[in-house]
């Protein structure tokens, strides 16, 4: 794995990093300490990255900005930070975990586990993927996607009205984030719950979901058992 | 607020002017004619004086001269009520009605031998039988050793003697409860600026107050206090004196509460024209008149500024002096005087109160801002990002190196200390803060592993400070800078004086933060320092805060 951390404060950026180094073990490929806004900015431009492990408040600046960015990326992110009443909004805007400081190895152990194990959230606190535009960053209500669909390491958001977006995280990632009111039904599609009408059994015992809007999207055979179980 | 209670009262009043102007009178006077000398036969009523004079005589030496008035009675008395006649004549003289002597003022044509006697204005009650309706005769037998060009009957009344004695009374009586509203108005406000020294609209308006009272008195007195003639100049004399203090304070209080540019000039002109209407006296109602007139004018005219710059009451004090008016053009002077100037006191009694309530609501407001500041400074070590990073460093260095978590624990612990010495202070020694931010600097070298410095210049141990000011600014230096390169941050803090002005500059030593150009809003910090410096030096200081080659530079400057 490739970790970068956002942290101002030395001595906090040290116990993280030998506390991550310690849980990850061999699997930890490589670990950055960023200590300024700019300078994580550019790391995270330059290099690829599986998690960021991020202080909201760098320097004086609200982290929000740089919480938006972050969540628009491929990576996932998770929140180091002292101020309990930011964990709300930052699990609107799709961070994976929050651990709150002070904090000791064993929350810390639990949130990289997240990553790890592929865990769900399941706070059903997600409220927009950040979406990046040519110039800025687009926040699109979850309310408004209809389905996801896996396109290579991206994903296409296919939101209400017909308009359709492009996410730089994989469907798997962002299946951990969106999970419970969406449900993957196929390898390459996740889908909103509330939105599926039926199932409908096509000829060669194809199984199709059908949407409130008509679409009709394919249901994986391994996952139709699954669903099945749980819907009928 | 609700205004009817005001449009019932002034009904009220122009009812009762109105119903007192309409009585009918139940004489008519004619022509007086004059002779100087003296005989008893002058008196009866069938005397032939087509010689006599209808021009004043002009009286010197207390010499004797008569008068002669016919008078038409127009309605005869209902039996058992006499007529009375009430006389306003200066000197001092005896009164025959159809030839009968009905009173005496004074001793006629022995005023130097006796020395004055007697009032200016007197009430005579007429024998029944002498007042049928039809012609009769008023001779008057008088001596006029002061102002010899006043001889004449300046004013008279024919009524029922009964009424003629208590109308005047009760009028009296009613203006005087008038006047001891005024007074204890007074007194109050005198009270209200001895305990608030500061407060000089509040002695104006005690004064004018107690002016108002003085002017009642001094015009109703001679109802029950005998006047004599010669003394009559004396009582205008400080009728006049009080309408002029009083004509100058009510638009030198208006300009106090509505200050209007050029205030000074304008109102030492106006005072210029009053002394000139004051001094220039040929008559006294029309000195009065031109006192009041000016006074109406200026005041007006200060009013309207404020209705026009929206200041607060402008609009009710601009709807008394509008309301004085109707009453002046209506109701006769002294009393359209009377109305007219308590209704302007009544509108300056009220945006007195509209202050009062104002200052209370600062007051209140200083309070809750005090309170709120002492909050901010109390929440400095608990709000959480403080705290929470402060323990987690803490945690790890317990873990890591204990002993080293120890001294962490005692820098934390006397931080907290000397934050609790100064919690509920406005003004501390600035010792004390030095110690607080040193104190704060041991605590982040251990959460930050930076090298801070923390040097002094020219430091007055004697000099107080707001409570957390350098710490704040210690707080955003450490807060929006970076370590040089050799890993270290100083601060620096330079006080200077002189007779002017206190300075403090707080200088920081680092790389700057790469930060966007979100600086236009100032944080809370910079506020927390301008609302401790407002609290303890008001308008008078200073603070600028900006980056420099080096780092930062900020300055509070307090003026002394």
């Amino acid at each position: 794995m490739n970790i970068l951390i956002v942290e101002d404060e030395s001595r906090i950026a040290k116990r993280i990093e030998r506390m991550t180094r310690d849980i990850l073990g061999d699997t930890l490929q490589s670990l950055k300490y960023a200590n300024t806004l700019h300078e994580a900015l550019q790391f995270i431009e330059n290099n690829s990255l599986d998690l960021v492990l991020l202080d909201l408040n760098l320097n004086g600046d609200s982290g929000f900005d740089l919480l938006t960015t972050v969540v628009s990326e491929s990576f996932h992110t998770i929140i180091i930070s002292a101020y309990k009443d930011q964990a709300i909004t930052a699990f609107e805007y799709g961070v994976l975990d929050f651990v709150p400081k002070p904090f000791n190895r064993d929350r810390l152990e639990q949130a990289l586990n997240r990553v790890n194990t592929k865990e769900k959230v399941a706070t059903n606190a997600i409220k927009f993927l950040a979406v990046k535009k040519r110039h800025k960053m687009q926040l699109i209500p979850t309310e408004d996607v209809l389905y996801v669909k896996g396109a290579g390491v991206y994903t296409e958001l296919f939101l209400a009205g017909g308009k359709k977006e492009l996410h730089d995280k994989s469907l798997e990632k962002l299946e951990q984030l969106l999970s419970p009111s969406f449900e993957r039904i196929h390898k390459s599609y996740l889908i909103k719950v509330s939105e599926m009408k039926e199932i409908i059994v096509e000829s060669g015992s194809k199984y199709m979901a059908e949407l409130k809007n008509g679409t009709r999207i394919p249901i994986g055979r391994t996952k139709y058992k699954d669903i099945k179980a749980k819907w009928f | 607020m609700n205004l009817r209670p005001w449009y019932n009262l002034l009904l009220i009043c122009l009812l009762f002017l109105a119903s007192s102007c309409a009585q009918k009178p139940v004489f008519k006077k004619h022509k007086t004619v004059f002779k100087v000398g003296d005989q008893q036969e002058w008196a009866t009523k069938n005397w032939n004086d087509q010689d006599w004079k209808t021009r004043k005589p002009f009286m010197e030496d207390g010499q004797i001269f008569w008068f002669r008035t016919p008078i038409a009675i127009l309605k005869t008395p209902e039996s058992l009520h006499p007529y009375g006649i009430q006389l306003h004549v200066y000197g001092e003289y005896e009164v025959f009605w159809d030839g009968v002597l009905i009173g005496k003022n004074g001793n006629p044509g022995q005023e130097v031998i006796l020395g004055p006697e007697g009032s200016l204005w007197t009430t005579h009650s007429i024998p029944t039988h002498l007042t049928q309706q039809g012609e009769h005769l008023l001779a008057i037998r008088a001596s006029l050793l002061y102002f010899g060009d006043h001889a004449g009957i300046w004013d008279m009344d024919i009524d029922y003697y009964d009424d003629l004695l208590t109308d005047r009374l009760i009028e009296t009586s009613y203006m005087h409860i008038f006047a001891g509203a005024f007074l204890i108005a007074s007194i109050y406000f005198l009270f209200l600026f001895l305990g608030h020294k500061k407060e000089y609209a509040t002695l104006i308006f005690s004064i004018s107050c107690f002016l108002f009272f003085g002017l009642i008195l001094a015009e109703f007195m001679k109802t029950y206090v005998p006047i004599h003639y010669s003394m009559h100049v004396t009582r205008l004399r400080v009728i006049s004196f009080l309408m002029l203090s009083i004509s100058f304070l009510i638009p030198f209080y208006f300009s106090m509460q509505f200050p209007f540019p050029k205030r000074k000039l304008l109102l030492i002109i106006y005072s210029a024209i009053l002394l000139f209407f004051f001094l220039s006296r040929y008559v006294y109602e029309l000195t009065a008149n031109n006192m009041v007139f000016s006074m109406w004018v200026f005041s007006f005219g200060i009013v309207t500024f404020g209705v026009y710059k929206k200041m607060k009451g402008a609009h009710l004090v601009m709807l008394t002096f509008l309301l004085s008016l109707p009453i002046a053009f209506l109701a006769p002077f002294n009393k359209s005087l009377f109305a007219g100037f308590s209704l302007i006191l009544l509108g300056m009694f009220y945006l007195l109160s509209l202050r009062i309530k104002e200052q209370r609501l600062a007051y209140e407001n200083s309070l809750v801002q005090s309170t709120r500041l002492r909050l901010e400074l109390l929440k400095k070590n608990i709000q959480p990002h403080f705290l929470m990073n402060t323990l987690t460093s803490l945690i790890d260095w317990v873990e890591e190196a204990p002993d080293k978590g120890v001294l962490f624990i005692e820098a934390l612990a006397k931080e907290f200390d000397l934050f609790n010495q100064i919690e509920n202070k406005t003004l501390i020694p600035i010792t004390q803060e030095i110690a607080l931010c040193r104190s704060h600097l041991k605590i982040m070298e251990y959460r930050k592993e930076i090298d801070y410095a923390w040097e002094e210049e020219g430091i007055d141990v004697e000099q107080k400070i707001p409570p957390g000011i350098l710490h704040t600014l210690l707080e955003n230096g450490i807060t929006h800078s970076l370590p040089l390169e050799d890993n270290s941050i100083q601060f620096k803090l330079i006080f200077e004086s002189n007779k002017d002005y206190k300075c403090y500059t707080f200088l920081t030593f680092a790389a700057p933060v790469r930060q966007k150009a979100n600086t236009k809003n100032e944080g809370t910090g910079i506020k927390y320092i301008k609302a401790r410096l407002t609290e303890s030096y008001q308008e008078q200081w200073e603070f600028t805060s900006e980056p420099v080659n080096h780092g930062w530079k900020n300055t509070i400057k307090i003026y002394s």
